[in-house]
């Protein structure tokens, strides 16, 4: 399964926000996208899973094939795609339901009825979050009284529960302390071996630790897009140097 | 100017005090030999503890670099190569302290015929014409400038690799203990300045890395492609 | 020497002092607004309680109206009464939440909804009269309604209707769009999302809004009697088409009479009311205590 991006461009009204990108992804790689605030990395992540359709004034150009089907073909049903690639937001989002009913949810809305499937799903999901243990005898209880650092694994186990093939993840680890950062990073790399990851971070050294290929963009373009051990030891553009080595932004 | 580069530009600072104090202890020691001035070779001695401070100092910035300013890219390659570089130049500084100790030791002079014999002076010509380029070239990251040394590292080379027989004909002929003993102390001498033009080509080697993030190390095919003056403009264009 | 420092700063400060008079003034008016409006409060529901609360008995409660005010009961105005909420209450909150659902989760953002939005405020705060007005011209007497409880149910639900929508409106829009993105991201449809999640989450502010409207709409007095309750009702309702009255207006009747029984009798039915609508809010307050306790955005 791969990611051919071709020629995207996307719009918030007047404002070019993203131009004219064009990259390839491996399938079962994390790739890191870094840059400046504003620069297009989130709108591009958000390209992926289409949930820039929501926004009404966001206009979108070009195309995003995944595994040669274009994803903004009038044919591609938006909710039947989401419901294959997992999105994971910056501040923690668990619905205020019980921590079952929030894994279980992608489930239901995918139409599953058999309790015994979604309980097994359930279970081998907040296995995959590395939450299991902690979460095991309050299933019932609300998802609200976790720790921050634990409802980001929920939600990861949720975005987890319906087996997308994609995991977006929009700077996942920014809103938490630093022990919390570090279950998610080693998360990360264990998922890597079943899912393909993107993941915006502001945070380089989180980029240069996770994953296997780093996107940098600026100002909505796309200025580099290595292999992360380079890009951090030689990195090609000047640009792209200037970023990570702090002398600018 | 950020906290990172104002960290890079006083260890660079340091680094080039460094090479011309290290600089120093060579033409001291040289000269030392050739005006057999004691009393110069002791001060070469003395000061070698000087050298060694830098060492410490150098490889405490570097540490301190890493662990807190997290160096990526230029910056990464430029703290790695100075590790390198600062126990290279403690290196070449131990070698001046050496030279210098011998010529404190020798009773006499060293006979001029037997410096003749060794081709020592154009030994100490290009030493000291390397370490020149070698400050030149580290101070304005000018890799072109540091691609000489390894041409002129030949010479030594080949000195050294002669001094072996020069030196077996001249202790054949000599019946003078004396005179058998300086030549031993002189092969030494000529040991330590070979190597002290090894360390100088290491030094330039990571230069060319920092700066081009080229690897030339143990790179025997490289390097002779260097020596073609073509190359070294294209490459450095890049 | 610590004492001059501390002189001389307070020196400094010349208007030290002033400051200080001017916060225990403003906390001691305070205090007297505060027990002004609570004490008014108080001394009318003594008032009440020492006229009327002696008459509140079983008979009371069960009795038809009657020109004797010993045997004049209540039961004809609160049998109205429930009917009209009851009646009110299933016209108006299905209209009125699903507005409000449509407006604030598919209607468009754009000039013509920032008019209807503006416009449905200022209704709510239209005099119930013309309410009246307009329930007896169109149902009363062009659906041929007449003055019945379907009628007055009609009525009171245009009335609310604005309360409700914008309540509702407003307990959607508590509900942050990371909920919505969340479960949109786990490909759930518009509807889906609205649910089994925003509906849910805002329950609890959608049913104190409509409890407090409905509240509201038990004690209008006034678009019920023009569009045709009845003051004097022998016999108690028991369909949507039969006339009926309402516990404000048997008041309203009482207290127009001379005899100082009716008014004993009026104070007892105005703690029946009192109690209704006490016991409404009360509910409508456990309802949001819940709301806050389960939901900690």
């Amino acid at each position: 399964m791969k990611i051919e991006v071709k020629d995207l461009s996307v719009y918030y009204g007047p404002d070019h926000v993203l131009k004219n990108v064009s990259v390839s992804i491996k399938k079962q790689t994390v790739t890191a996208l870094i840059g400046p605030s504003g620069c297009g990395k989130s709108t591009f992540l958000r390209c992926f899973n289409r949930m820039n359709d929501l926004i009404d004034n966001a206009r979108i150009e070009g195309e995003i094939k995944i595994d040669n089907l274009d994803i903004y073909s009038p044919s591609v049903n938006v909710n039947e795609l989401r419901k294959t690639i997992g999105m994971v937001f910056q501040k923690p989002n668990p619905f205020p339901k019980t921590i079952f009913e929030n894994v279980a949810f992608g489930l239901r809305v995918n139409g599953e009825k058999n309790k015994k499937v979604i309980e097994e799903k359930v279970e081998k999901s907040l296995h995959q979050a590395a939450l299991w243990n902690e979460v095991k005898d309050k299933l019932k209880k609300s998802a609200l009284a976790l720790s921050g650092g634990q409802q980001q694994r929920l939600c990861i186990a949720r975005a987890l529960a319906v087996e997308p093939s994609i995991l977006l993840m929009d700077e996942p680890a920014s809103a938490l302390d630093p022990i919390s950062t570090v279950k998610i990073e080693e998360l990360i790399y264990q998922l890597k071996e079943k899912y393909t990851i993107l993941i915006v971070t502001h945070n380089m050294q989180q980029a240069s630790r996770t994953s296997d290929k780093t996107a940098f963009f600026y100002m909505g373009d796309l200025i580099e897009f290595e292999d992360t051990r380079t890009m951090f030891t030689n990195p090609k553009k000047e640009k792209t140097q200037n970023y990570i080595t702090g002398r600018f932004g | 100017m950020n906290l990172i580069e104002t960290e890079i530009g006083e260890l660079k600072t340091e680094l080039i005090d460094m090479t011309y104090m290290v600089k120093g202890q060579i033409e001291k020691c040289i000269q030392a030999l050739y005006t057999f001035d004691k009393d110069l070779s002791k001060e070469v001695v003395k000061n070698e503890k000087w050298v060694n401070g830098c060492e410490l100092r150098i490889d405490s910035k570097c540490e301190h670099i890493l662990a807190l300013f997290n160096p990526v890219a230029v910056d990464l390659r430029f703290v790695v190569a100075s590790l390198k570089m600062v126990s290279d130049l403690e290196r070449i500084g131990d070698n001046a302290k050496g030279i210098a100790q011998y010529i404190v030791k020798s009773e006499t002079p060293f006979d001029k015929e037997l410096i003749k014999k060794f081709r020592f002076e154009e030994m100490t010509t290009v030493t000291l014409d390397m370490l020149e380029v070698l400050s030149n070239s580290f101070e304005k990251d000018n890799t072109k400038l540091a691609r000489t040394v390894f041409a002129k590292d030949e010479i030594l080379d080949e000195i050294n690799n002669q001094a072996n027989i020069i030196f077996q004909e001249y202790v054949l002929n000599e019946k003078d203990p004396q005179k058998v003993m300086q030549a031993i102390y002189f092969l030494s001498i000529i040991r330590k300045m070979e190597r002290v033009g090894d360390y100088i080509t290491n030094i330039a080697e990571e230069i060319i890395f920092y700066v081009k993030a080229k690897v030339l190390r143990h790179n025997k095919k490289e390097k002779a492609k260097v020596k073609n003056k073509e190359e070294d403009s294209a490459d450095d264009d890049l | 020497m610590k004492a001059k420092k501390i002189r001389r700063r307070l020196r400094r400060f010349k208007n030290f002092r002033k400051y200080e008079l001017q916060d225990k003034i403003f906390q001691y008016v305070g205090l007297a607004c505060t027990l002004f409006g609570i004490g008014i409060l108080f001394v009318l529901l003594a008032d009440v309680l020492m006229k009327g609360l002696t008459r509140v008995d079983w008979d009371f409660l069960m009795d038809l109206p009657s020109r004797k005010a010993e045997r004049a009961g209540i039961y004809t105005a609160w049998i109205g009464t429930l009917w009209i909420m009851v009646s009110t209450a299933v016209i108006a909150f299905p209209v009125g939440v699903g507005a409000g659902l449509y407006l604030e989760e598919y209607g468009k953002r754009n000039k013509l909804a920032n008019f209807v939005e503006i416009n449905i405020a200022n209704l709510a705060g239209v005099p119930s009269i013309i309410y009246g007005l307009l329930g007896l011209e169109l149902f009363a007497r062009a659906l041929s309604l007449g003055g019945s409880i379907l009628t007055g149910a009609l009525t009171l639900s245009l009335l609310i209707l604005p309360i409700i929508i914008v309540s509702t409106r407003e307990a959607l829009k508590s509900v942050p769009y990371t909920i919505r993105e969340a479960s949109y991201g786990l490909g759930a449809t518009k509807w889906q999302t609205i649910w089994y999640q925003v509906l849910p989450a805002s329950v609890s502010g959608i049913i104190t809004g409509a409890i407090l409207a409905i509240s509201r709409a038990i004690g209008e007095t006034a678009p019920l009697i023009v569009i045709g309750a009845l003051s004097y009702v022998p016999f108690a309702a028991s369909g949507v088409m039969d006339s009926f009255t309402v516990l404000p207006i048997q008041i309203f009747n009482w207290i127009s009479r001379p005899q100082e029984e009716f008014a004993v009798n009026a104070a007892a039915a105005i703690i029946v009311m009192l109690s209704i609508t006490f016991l409404m809010n009360g509910i409508a307050v456990f309802f949001r205590y819940r709301a806050q306790k389960k939901i900690k955005w």
